[in-house]
């Protein structure tokens, strides 16, 4: 069953005077379960195409279906809602609150949903700190961390509320091969553990490695989707 | 999706997140809540002082004059202006028969006492040295018996003859200098020659070595012919109210007698200011030397750096002549003896007292304060300081209703000041004279009345302002006319005896008269004084039904009001205060705003990335709007605990000093002790935070506005 459904969709963003045709008719389908990568050199659309996935913009033309709901049709407020309870996010340069520990960076997004207790919010944090290696990174601020502890914070963030769809932008572009390889093993665990949907992009061909299918896109348009081996993207 | 503890739980993390960030951009913080912080406490201080001030002016017109309420005809052109107004004193249409308002509005709850007033400024002749030595003089002819018998009176009289020629001559060296640049062929032409002849007969040799012969004849002649030639002395304004002397006293409490006693109860007589006496009626020479003394001590103003105080030191040398004039030759030679040995003068300069007053009055920073002492230990007590002093009846002259001139003559009992306003000339200026003197001089007479007049009218002609001890002294070049009087004794009390004849004037003005006659006539307005004064609007209100009730046209002001334009000054204070304390927040708010707009934009991507994970709009306007709002409670707070402080220590280091006449009736006193009112506290808090609300209202408006999509920038 596909979780986005991706409809014919362009994307114009006008600069001044010029306009850029970021996506020039992009239909594509994610599955729920699935671990794929968005490939592509940089300006071939490819944030575009998560922001749009992401409910995190709308696009010009077509339609984005994300778990039944046709984004062009809610409103900024619904939206938001939508991204709250059933997309989580990382980010190219991990984006954490630098005022907020570790901990309360990953229950920021529990807080913003609010209904939890907190005796539930502190088990789901924790359990997603032991998961990704933080736990005795609780207390610190993402200020003393490195960018890889930074980018396991994001990832628990991302997956605290239990979304169904975790959306990647570059998670790895500013990290050294290793700490990146760690990041999408990390991932990749999460997807199988709990069925987690990930959709990440990435011009890296390691990374992509690790997919279990490949978009691949160039000059706003989907130009080829190769589904890969659950063993070629296993983790060793 | 939302429950109803989606919103407890995001106020939480709203005020723990806009606290974070705010500990977290320190220099930020500090820049804003430093403006705030000062903002606060100018709030603090400025309207802790106005309303000292506000207290001080309230209590300084409620004291001296205005009382809680005041009350005057409502057909006046003028508006009712206790301490005078722009051109001078107001019309005002006089209440004719102030017993019906006193009937009227003494019935009404919550008034305690209605004075009537009536206030009105006239001239004052104060006399001049001419009159005085030939008074003197007419003392001793009178008590000298045919042929001098007694050596000590003849040698006195002898010494007065001399001293009074010699003033002769100097009136005439003067008037030949004025007739180089007088118009000697206009209309009184004969008129002014005649009188030159006058003065060529009074200084000739023969005058005075026939005046042994007639000497009566002789006075008559310097009296009519020259006396009215000299230029010195003359009129002075005075300014008073006519009121109900008792009850005046009676309804102000901080008015009190500092010399003299107060007026009996059912005499006439006249209750002069102090400060009037300083300013006006003092030796010219001793009240430059006493600004000059305040000036330092007050204002720690110096006189080798100030140019007004050197300029008033040049001033108080140059008035040495009216101190010379005063000084017979007796008293002249004692001044002298003590000056030199109160400055250390020996040989050939220590019997001259014009070189003596000029080395006394040559004030420098250095010696200024022994000078000033000497002056008064040493000097002082041989002079007459005050040309008006008690006991002495003065002639007080003004334009009444009718346009002619109304004198009257009343008795000087004393000299007050007002608690508190000692040194403020607005209040101090103010004499107090008795309603029946008052309205003989306004010109609405009772019948009685108008038969004294007649009576005084024929009375005039005779000057008699009584001149006790000044005697004119004769000085520099005289120095026959010194050795010659110098042994001469002078028997006070037997001067004193010749000039205390009776009189038939001092009879009238002694007359008594009833409390019936106070209040049944005309006065111009009339000071209402409460028992509960919080309760003035109303009772204002009161007062108004109840004067229209009885048939009364009256105008009721509060005492603000009826102050004139000084009770409106302290509104423009107000609006001065609050345009400084509107600018200071205007500029706040700009430079608060900008800093936080900074800030806002460096916090674009985190506020962007809060967006996509889920934050609403809203929740980012209020993280902002409780960042700005608590630095400005907080640094508010602290503002005002500082302005606070500023206001104690200020209280505690003695005040704000008056340092001139103004200041000392806004402040009602010599120094302005500022108290930390409730108001200036609760109006600066809710100024500051109104100001932290504006300044952050924008810049959360911004980061509202910030997308989700600004998370996905690549760059940091």
């Amino acid at each position: 069953m596909a979780i986005v459904s991706v409809e014919d969709v362009t994307r114009v963003y006008t600069l001044g005077k010029s306009e850029v045709h970021a996506l020039r008719g992009v239909s594509l389908e994610v599955q729920e379960g699935e671990f794929l990568s968005v490939a592509g050199p940089s300006g071939s659309g490819k944030t575009t195409l998560l922001n749009l996935i992401g409910c995190v913009d709308t696009p010009t033309t077509g339609r984005v279906v994300v778990g039944g709901d046709d984004t062009t049709r809610l409103s900024e407020r619904a939206l938001t809602e939508l991204r709250l309870h059933r997309i989580g996010f990382i980010f190219q340069t991990f984006n954490l609150v630098p005022v907020l520990t570790v901990f309360q960076n990953v229950e920021f997004p529990l807080l913003l949903q609010g209904g939890h207790g907190s005796k539930e919010r502190r088990a789901r944090v924790n359990a997603l700190l032991e998961a990704t290696g933080l736990s005795e990174h609780a207390r610190h601020r993402p200020s003393e961390l490195s960018g890889g502890q930074r980018q396991r914070v994001a990832v628990a963030r991302a997956l605290v509320t239990r979304p169904a769809l975790v959306l990647a932008d570059e998670p790895t572009a500013n990290l050294d091969s290793q700490t990146g390889a760690n990041i999408i093993d990390l991932m990749r665990e999460m997807n199988r553990r709990d069925g987690t949907t990930f959709v990440f992009s990435t011009h890296d061909a390691k990374v992509m490695a690790h997919a279990n299918a490949i978009v691949r896109i160039a000059d706003g348009r989907v130009v080829g989707r190769e589904e890969l081996s659950q063993a070629a993207g296993g983790v060793s | 999706m939302t429950s109803p503890g989606t919103k407890w739980w995001q106020a939480g993390l709203v005020v723990r997140l806009g606290l974070r960030n705010l500990a977290a951009s320190r220099a930020k913080t500090l820049i804003i809540g430093g403006i705030i912080l000062l903002g606060a406490a100018l709030v603090v201080v400025g309207s802790s002082l106005l309303e000292s001030v506000d207290r001080g002016m309230r209590s300084s017109i409620q004291g001296s004059l205005g009382g809680h309420l005041q009350v005057y005809d409502a057909r006046s052109k003028d508006e009712l202006a206790l301490y005078g107004g722009m051109m001078g004193e107001p019309q005002l249409e006089p209440i004719e028969d102030f017993s019906k308002v006193k009937a009227a509005l003494v019935n009404v709850p919550n008034v305690a006492k209605v004075v009537p007033m009536g206030i009105d400024q006239a001239m004052v002749s104060i006399g001049n040295q001419f009159d005085v030595a030939l008074e003197r003089l007419r003392a001793d002819v009178r008590v000298r018996p045919a042929g001098g018998a007694d050596p000590a009176i003849e040698r006195r009289y002898q010494a007065r003859k001399a001293h009074l020629r010699r003033m002769v001559g100097i009136l005439r060296d003067d008037l030949a200098q004025a007739r180089q640049i007088a118009d000697l062929q206009g209309r009184d032409a004969a008129e002014r020659r005649r009188a030159w002849e006058d003065l060529g007969r009074a200084s000739s040799p023969e005058f005075w070595d026939h005046f042994d012969d007639d000497p009566l004849a002789g006075l008559e002649f310097l009296e009519n012919r020259v006396a009215p030639q000299a230029l010195d002395g003359g009129f002075t304004f005075v300014r008073y109210v006519g009121t109900d002397l008792d009850a005046f006293f009676r309804a102000f409490d901080r008015v009190q007698v500092v010399e003299g006693t107060r007026v009996p109860p059912g005499q006439r007589g006249i209750l002069l200011g102090k400060w009037y006496a300083e300013e006006w009626l003092k030796l010219r020479a001793a009240h430059k030397l006493d600004q000059i003394e305040r000036a330092r001590r007050v204002q720690r103003r110096r006189l080798d750096r100030d140019e007004e105080l050197a300029r008033w030191a040049r001033d108080a040398a140059g008035q040495t002549r009216e101190i010379q004039l005063q000084l017979d030759p007796i008293a002249a030679e004692d001044a002298a003896s003590r000056l030199a040995r109160a400055l250390g003068v020996t040989g050939p300069g220590e019997r001259d007292l014009p070189k003596l007053l000029a080395q006394l009055f040559a004030v420098n920073e250095a010696n200024f304060d022994r000078h000033y002492r000497i002056f008064y230990d040493t000097l002082a007590p041989l002079l007459q300081l005050y040309s008006i002093r008690v006991g002495d009846t003065i002639t007080i002259q003004a334009p009444n209703k009718t346009g002619y001139m109304s004198s009257v003559n009343v008795k000087v009992y004393g000299f007050i000041q007002f608690r508190g306003l000692e040194q403020s000339g607005l209040a101090g200026v103010m004499s107090l004279m008795d309603l029946i003197s008052f309205r003989a001089l306004y010109g609405y007479p009772t019948a009685e009345r108008t038969r004294e007049i007649r009576e005084l009218q024929a009375a005039a002609g005779v000057r008699d302002v009584s001149r006790e001890e000044a005697e004119a002294a004769l000085f520099g070049s005289a120095d026959g006319a010194v050795s010659e009087q110098r042994e001469a004794p002078i028997d006070d009390a037997q001067v004193l005896a010749g000039v205390r004849r009776p009189r038939e004037r001092e009879e009238l003005s002694d007359r008594p008269f009833t409390q019936e006659e106070t209040d049944r006539g005309v006065v111009l307005n009339a000071a209402i004084l409460l028992k509960d004064p919080s309760k003035l609007a109303r009772t204002a209100r009161d007062v108004d039904a109840a004067a229209k009730a009885a048939g009364l046209n009256l105008e009721v002001v509060d005492w603000q009001k009826a102050s004139g334009l000084i009770g409106q000054s302290v509104t423009l204070f107000r609006i001065v205060l609050y345009t400084a304390v509107l600018i200071v927040f205007l500029v706040a708010l700009v430079i608060i705003n900008n800093a936080m707009v900074m800030a806002t934009l460096q916090r674009v991507k985190e506020i962007g990335t809060m967006r996509a994970i889920g934050a609403q709009r809203r929740f980012v306007l209020a993280m902002l709007l409780v960042e700005s709002v608590t630095a400005g409670v907080v640094f508010g707070a602290i503002g005002a605990a500082v302005g606070a402080c500023a206001v104690w220590l200020l209280r505690r280091a003695g005040g704000i000093p008056a340092t001139n006449d103004q200041l000392y009736f806004f402040f009602s006193g010599p120094a302005l002790l500022p108290r930390l009112g409730t108001t200036s506290l609760a109006v600066s808090l809710a100024i500051v935070v109104v100001v932290g609300v504006l300044s952050g209202l924008y810049p959360a408006l911004l980061a509202m506005r910030v997308t989700p999509v600004e998370a996905m920038a690549a760059e940091e």
